[in-house]
């Protein structure tokens, strides 16, 4: 695992029943680490390697994957809020466009992830939670079907979907590793690692994925203030994956008679699977710059989907 | 008849020949939005026009289509060879094209099987009804033709086919369907043979042709008196067959009708012994009023819907919105616009009128209805098929000449019900049976049956809305002059996420939503079955024949696509459902009338901002303003989007709650003069209900207030006290004393009551401080009138007094176990003081607390002085219906919340409460568990056995459980209707659904022996009402026949029931669940010490102190 040298800061979400190795592993490439561990059985051996280390092992009781949940109220551990988690292990918020300023690697809890993925994704475009603090990059070992899904190409029908254009925008994402299930010790009794079937996609295997948020990712029209407006409209297109762009638009009272298609030089005939994620992006910008949404009704309709989205 | 070639002039438009001609429909393709954009108001109004043209040229097509729509969804996979290519424009294609061939256990294969056969069968009955025997034998060979599909061809199907031709004479066509059926290897049935013979008598053929025909009906074991006996006949059918058979037999007589039979229940041998009978009570109206009153109900119904006056007061126009609504209200004319040509609802067949009426009308209510906050696609869909459907069996009674033959027999039939002639000893049901078989010949009353299977109604529904979304436009600067003009749809779709399910929404554009509320609607169009019936209800029959005129009525409610119990109803011998049809009939003859002072306060109310605590829901001004905008941080963003967000929510509930009051009280403004009736159906349990949806006496506390019964009586020596004693019952107050302190209370307060009958807005206001202030207020109006009267005792009341059942699910169990101590809590047993099982519940449970407290357990600590009555009577009241541990300690945490519990302590301390009111009623109710797990267990092993649990009632209702497990409603067919039972669900439900099903049973039983002393009898739920004079004679017989239902053996006669249902003798017992079933099923719980219900004595339900209010 050599990509692991570099960096200034881990936070290692801890996989529940996990012997401790990626820690090590980290710790031998001599990278200072701050593990997050949310079971609090585990708590005093990795404090009592913490105290050992001398300075190079930080560890929280804290739940990665929980940071930030939507419910208002006092938080109870392992549940946390990132603020403090980032004022703790002392990193200051960075600029987008500056570099990665801190590195997580982690183990998607399956019986999560899609919700993990969704979450992380709202968190991304809105600059909001860990992503506040600039372009974090996520280590993590997710099943391989969703590593397909985040990697699918337009038109793809089985697994093109809404979260495949949005991480696909928002991040490079980056295969390092790919281990068979059979590597991991699965743990059912409390759903760890239990291995989720699948119909539609192949899932032998756990992958690591890097995602890397791109620089450019609010250059353009796209801002984290609209951004919601353009995760709605990539999810009602998505929908009906098979149904004509054009028909779709122009039931939206978004396009009069393909004029906008024509210019984005986008067919006539294509299928809202069939189009690629950076047209996706055109699209929006196309639609932002005309105004579309702000004299439509789209704009409520995305204010009235941002709880349902967020859930 | 409308066909091709006159529609051919209308749909040469250009925009319009794309939708059909050439594959999928496009909107891109037939918008006119570019020439919208060119063209002055002017113009558009012309576009108007023309889409308005457009529209009906469709909604032409999609009639004729219907059937082939149909029929497309019948056959599986793509490969169905239609000859006309018009049809394959169908957006279906595709849909159909994803069904993947379905398997399924043999068992259920069959089903299966029936409901694709049902879907052809319809779909060629629309044949019938449009007069194409052409098309309908091309549609019947495309299958006959085809190896595959010709197993979904019944002798029906070819019968239908064979009437359709017989309907005009052609006998060879006939004949040769008749060779196509035998060639199949089908038995030809009763009405093959009757088409034949029709078609025979319509075209005069030799007696030879005829005797011949007879002689093969002969042969295949059928008689010809059969015909007249068992088939449904429609227009001259009947007497065409008589024909025929008369050129053969010239003397042949009409067979007798079959003698009609009784009821043999135990429990209803005295209600139907014909030497007790009393003549049917009489209403206060004459023969000639209550055929007037016919007369309106008829012409309500023909138009089939109604425009009424709102109540809501209307604000006035802004010069700038009257101009808005103006132009756009073309727009909406031109959906209105389209009912104008077909009122007349005995207008020739196929003229344009009736082919364009059963769509229009509808899709233009769908636009003039939708909520702003979007509507679901499916519910959506499912009512405008619905709406379709009902006209279109409408048109059938019309075309078939049942209309004029129910108009016939109402006529004579009313004179059982009018107080200016004498009849005979009859019950409405046996009456109206006896005048049709007098009426004789003409059309049958039941219509073949001619449902349309769910599926078909949901495409087709889909397929209407999406005519919608494409076709009506509106511009897009109706409001904004400066926005350059271009016409946008008005609905669009639009998707909502609730985890891994989207739900399809459809919604008005906001421009839309605008102008409507701008135009400040003050009419309210309804479907006419909507409103109450103006004249006594059509006594229930058949599952398939009562209640309205015209509108077609299900006996029981359906939970969507389930159909089985629809079935079972049919199976059923009728005789066994007399008592339930008889009790519905009586439900549905009290006449009604509106509480007049009482209207006027709550619209005066209503249209003065409402008041929330009255129930009277404010208007959507009231709602709260969203705040402005804060700074632009990104957290106080978030919260403002948040804030904005309920805001949102606060104003569509609003809306909802307003529209809903709005309804209630205009239809109540309507009838405010009349007399009125509700008719009666039931749902899958039993439950009786009224049939109009929005304004009934089920409804809440302020419709409640304004319904009188239109029957006055004297209020008797008693009948004063009794309003006095329900109006305490009204407030809530005074829950634990007997009814004589609570009348003494009511002397005490009279003043209060005085000051609130005389001025209820000005004055003290006691009456709105009560548990139901508007019910409470029209108390004591009342009893300030009757007080008042020189003698109260004459004075002539209209006032419902009414009789709650204190627990009674719980009471029903006490009964079924023998509980003894359990039923003196819910007052089944004489007791000095009304018991309430609450607080008794309550009490036990604070001593387990002091218990455990002194023992050191720290949360029986914490919660000291936390338990009341309050707190545990909602999971006390639903232990019944089998909440749940989980479920229940929900309920807690909310009522501890409500108490200001600490919150540190409520999760520990709702989950101790829970378990301590578990286990007080365990205690109290010792049998009453054992039976509920029975139940459970017996429901879990039946639904894991692939079966739906069945019952039937003491009555002989048939009851079927229609929960299955199912994914979407509309994607693939099939599955609809062999889908497995859901096992939660089915077990789950079983036990609180066997409990309403008794009670439902003891309110029927109630009714009817009601009927015999001639009370008047109205029933919520458990809840019974009365006049003021005979509550106590009807709390003596809800006593009696409580007593007298729980003298059957009940639990017995359902498990003897089951084991014969559910392990018949013949199949092995080789699997081990099987034995296993056997065992659970016979095993009926023990009961408790009493050996019967005459220990409770025949204070059961004790009256004396009180079926209490709630």
């Amino acid at each position: 695992m050599q990509f692991l040298k570099v960096f200034t800061f881990f936070f290692f979400y801890f996989p529940p029943s996990g012997p401790g190795i990626l820690t090590r592993t980290l710790l031998n490439a001599g990278v200072r680490v701050v593990a997050l561990e949310n079971n609090s059985a585990f708590l005093p051996n990795l404090q009592s390697l913490e105290n050992s280390l001398d300075g190079q092992l930080k560890v929280i009781y804290g739940d990665f994957f929980r940071l930030d949940p939507l419910v208002t109220g006092t938080l109870k551990p392992p549940a946390m809020c990132s603020d403090k988690l980032f004022e703790t292990i002392g990193v200051e918020a960075v600029p987008w466009s500056a570099d990665v300023p801190v590195r997580v690697f982690g183990i998607v809890p399956q019986i999560k992830e899609r919700i993990i993925l969704w979450r992380l994704l709202f968190a991304l475009y809105e600059c909001s939670s860990i992503y506040k603090y600039g372009r974090v990059e996520l280590n993590v070992f997710v099943s391989e079907k969703e590593y397909k899904v985040l990697t699918a190409k337009a038109g793809d029908a089985r697994a093109y979907q809404t979260l495949s254009i949005l991480w696909q925008v928002g991040c490079e994402i980056q295969l390092l590793h790919m281990e068979p299930w059979s590597s991991f010790l699965t743990n059912l009794k409390n759903r760890g690692l239990a291995v989720p079937k699948s119909m539609r996609l192949p899932n032998d295997h756990l992958c690591l994925v890097r995602l890397t948020p791109r620089q450019n990712l609010f250059t353009g029209v796209l801002k984290p203030t609209n951004s919601s407006t353009f995760i709605f409209l990539v999810k009602q297109c998505l929908a009906k994956p098979t149904y004509r762009l054009t028909d779709r638009l122009n039931s939206w009272s978004l396009d009069s008679d393909g004029k906008l298609l024509r210019e984005l030089e986008i067919p006539k005939n294509t299928a809202t699977r069939d189009l690629y994620p950076e047209d996706y992006r055109r699209l929006f910008e196309a639609l932002q710059n005309s105004n579309m949404f702000t004299e439509t009704w789209f704009h409520d309709e995305v204010l009235h989907s941002i709880r349902k989205i967020n859930l | 008849t409308v066909n091709k070639v006159e529609l051919a002039p209308l749909v040469n438009d250009k925009y319009q020949d794309p939708l059909w001609k050439g594959g999928a429909p496009s909107p891109a393709e037939e918008q006119p939005a570019p020439r919208g954009r060119a063209e002055s108001p002017a113009q558009l109004s012309g576009w108007v026009e023309k889409s308005k043209k457009e529209m009906r040229a469709r909604q032409l097509k999609v009639e004729r289509k219907l059937s082939i729509a149909a029929s497309q969804l019948a056959v599986e996979g793509q490969a169905k060879a239609k000859a006309k290519g018009k049809a394959k424009a169908k957006a279906k294609a595709n849909k159909t094209k994803a069904q993947r061939p379905w398997r399924a256990p043999e068992d259920r294969k069959s089903n299966h099987r029936k409901i694709l056969q049902q879907m052809v069968q319809s779909s060629l009955e629309c044949f019938l009804f449009l007069q194409q025997p052409e098309e309908a034998e091309k549609f019947l060979l495309m299958y006959h033709n085809s190896r595959a599909k010709r197993h979904l061809l019944n002798v029906d199907a070819y019968n239908i086919v064979m009437r359709s031709w017989a309907r005009k004479g052609c006998l060879q066509h006939v004949h040769r369907l008749f060779s196509m059926l035998e060639s199949t290897g089908l038995q030809p049935s009763l009405d093959s043979y009757a088409a034949v013979l029709e078609c025979m008598g319509r075209s005069q053929v030799p007696a030879i042709a005829i005797r011949r025909c007879v002689k093969q009906l002969k042969n295949n074991g059928f008689v010809v008196d059969e015909l007249f006996q068992k088939c449904l006949f429609e227009e001259d059918e009947k007497e065409k067959v008589l024909r025929a058979i008369r050129t053969i037999q010239p003397k042949y007589q009409l067979p007798p009708p079959p003698s009609s039979k009784t009821c043999k229940s135990s429990l209803l041998q005295a209600f139907y012994s014909r030497k007790t009978m009393m003549p049917y009570p009489k209403m206060d109206f004459s023969v000639q009023e209550l055929r007037e009153h016919f007369q309106q109900q008829l012409e309500m119904e023909l138009d089939s819907t109604v425009t009424i006056e709102s109540v809501e007061s209307t604000k006035p126009l802004t010069p700038q919105a009257i101009k808005a609504v103006k132009s756009g209200g073309k727009e909406l004319g031109e959906s209105g616009g389209c009912t104008s040509g077909g009122k007349g609802g005995c207008s020739p067949v196929g003229t344009w009128g009736e082919m364009q009426d059963p769509l229009c009308l509808p899709l233009s209510q769908v636009l003039n209805t939708v909520s702003p906050q979007g509507e679901s696609l499916a519910v959506l869909a499912r009512d405008l098929s619905t709406k379709v459907y009902n006209r279109y069996v409408t048109q059938r009674k019309l075309r078939s000449r049942q209309l004029e033959k129910v108009q016939e027999v109402y006529k004579d039939y009313i004179r059982l019900l009018a107080r200016d002639s004498r009849v005979g000893v009859y019950l409405p049901r046996e009456y109206w049976e006896k005048l049709v078989v007098e009426a004789g010949f003409g059309p049958s009353l039941n219509l073949k049956d001619c449902s349309w299977p769910y599926v078909i109604l949901m495409r087709l529904g889909m397929h209407l809305l999406e005519l919608l979304v494409q076709a009506v436009r509106v511009p897009r600067n109706i409001l904004n002059p400066r926005l350059e003009p271009r016409l946008i749809p008005v609905l669009y779709h639009i998707y909502s996420f609730r985890s891994t399910w989207q739900i399809g929404l459809i919604k008005p554009h906001p421009v839309f939503s605008q102008l409507v509320s701008d135009a400040a609607e003050t009419t309210l169009t309804f479907n006419s079955s909507v409103i109450p019936m103006l004249c006594p209800p059509v006594p229930w029959t058949s599952p398939h024949f009562g209640a309205f005129v015209l509108n077609d009525t299900k006996l029981m409610r359906f939970v969507d696509g389930a159909v089985q119990h629809q079935l079972l109803l049919e199976q059923c011998p009728l005789v066994n459902l007399h008592p339930v049809l008889d009790a519905l009939n009586q439900l549905g003859n009290c006449a009604w009338k509106i509480n007049q002072p009482v209207l006027d306060i709550i619209i005066s109310i209503f249209n003065d901002k409402g008041n929330e605590k009255l129930d009277i829901p404010p208007p959507i001004s009231e709602a709260p303003r969203p705040p402005a905008a804060p700074g632009n941080s990104t957290n106080g963003n978030k919260s403002h989007k948040h804030e904005l967000l309920l805001c949102k929510k606060k104003a569509a509930e609003m809306h909802s709650l307003r529209m809903d009051a709005l309804y209630k009280l205009s239809i109540a403004n309507y009838v405010r003069d009349k007399v009125f009736w509700f008719p009666h159906n039931m749902d899958f349990r039993g439950r009786t209900y009224p049939c109009p949806p929005y304004f009934n006496h089920l409804g809440n506390d302020v419709t409640r207030a304004i319904l009188l019964f239109a029957e006055g009586r004297p209020l008797g020596p008693k009948g004063l006290d009794w309003l006095k004693i329900h109006l305490i019952n009204l407030t809530g107050l005074k829950k634990n004393n007997a009814l004589r302190e609570r009348l003494e209370y009511a002397n005490e307060i009279m003043e209060e009551i005085l000051d609130s009958a005389d001025h209820p807005l000005t004055g003290r206001k006691w009456w709105m401080n009560t548990d139901e202030p508007w019910q409470a207020l029209a108390c004591c109006m009342e009893i300030a009138k009757a007080s008042r009267s020189p003698d109260p005792a004459a004075y002539v009341s209209h006032f419902p007094v009414h009789q709650d059942g204190s627990c009674n699910g719980l009471q029903h169990y006490a009964a079924l176990g023998r509980d003894l101590i359990g039923a003196m809590s819910v007052n089944l047993m004489p007791c000095g003081v009304p018991q309430d099982v609450y607080s008794v519940v309550a009490q036990q449970v604070e001593e387990f607390r002091k218990k455990d407290a002194e023992q050191g357990v720290k949360v029986a600590q914490v919660l000291q002085g936390f338990i009341s009555r309050k707190v545990v009577k909602q999971t006390v009241m639903t232990v019944v219906y089998g909440v749940t541990r989980y479920g229940g300690r929900l309920q807690m945490e909310k009522r501890l919340k409500e108490i200001e519990f600490p919150e540190e302590y409520l999760w520990e301390a709702s989950r101790y409460l829970v378990k301590q009111v578990f286990n007080s009623i365990k205690e109290m109710f010792s049998a009453t568990r054992d039976i509920q797990n029975w139940l459970t267990e017996s429901a879990k092993l039946i639904a894991q056995s692939g079966q739906t649990v069945e019952w039937v009632t003491p009555l002989g209702l048939p009851i079927v459980q229609p929960y299955y497990r199912s994914k979407s409603t509309l994607l693939p067919p099939p599955t609809l209707c062999c889908r497995k039972p859901d096992t939660v669900k089915q077990k789950n439900a079983f036990p609180p659904n066997f409990i309403h099903s008794l009670d439902s049973t003891h309110m029927m039983l109630t009714a009817l022996h009601c009927l015999r002393s001639g009370l008047t009898f109205v029933s919520v739920h458990d809840c019974y009402w009365t006049h003021a004079l005979t509550v106590d004679a009807m709390n003596q017989i809800c006593r009696q026949q409580f007593v007298a239902l729980h003298s059957e053996k009940i639990l017995q006669d359902l498990s003897k029931f089951m084991v014969e249902k559910y392990c018949s003798p013949d199949r092995e017992m080789r699997a081990l669940w099987q034995s296993k079933l056997m065992e659970q099923l016979s095993n009926v719980p023990k009961t408790g010490r009493s050996s019967g219900p005459e220990h409770f004595g025949d204070e059961g339900r004790e009256v004396g102190s009180g079926p209490q209010h709630r």
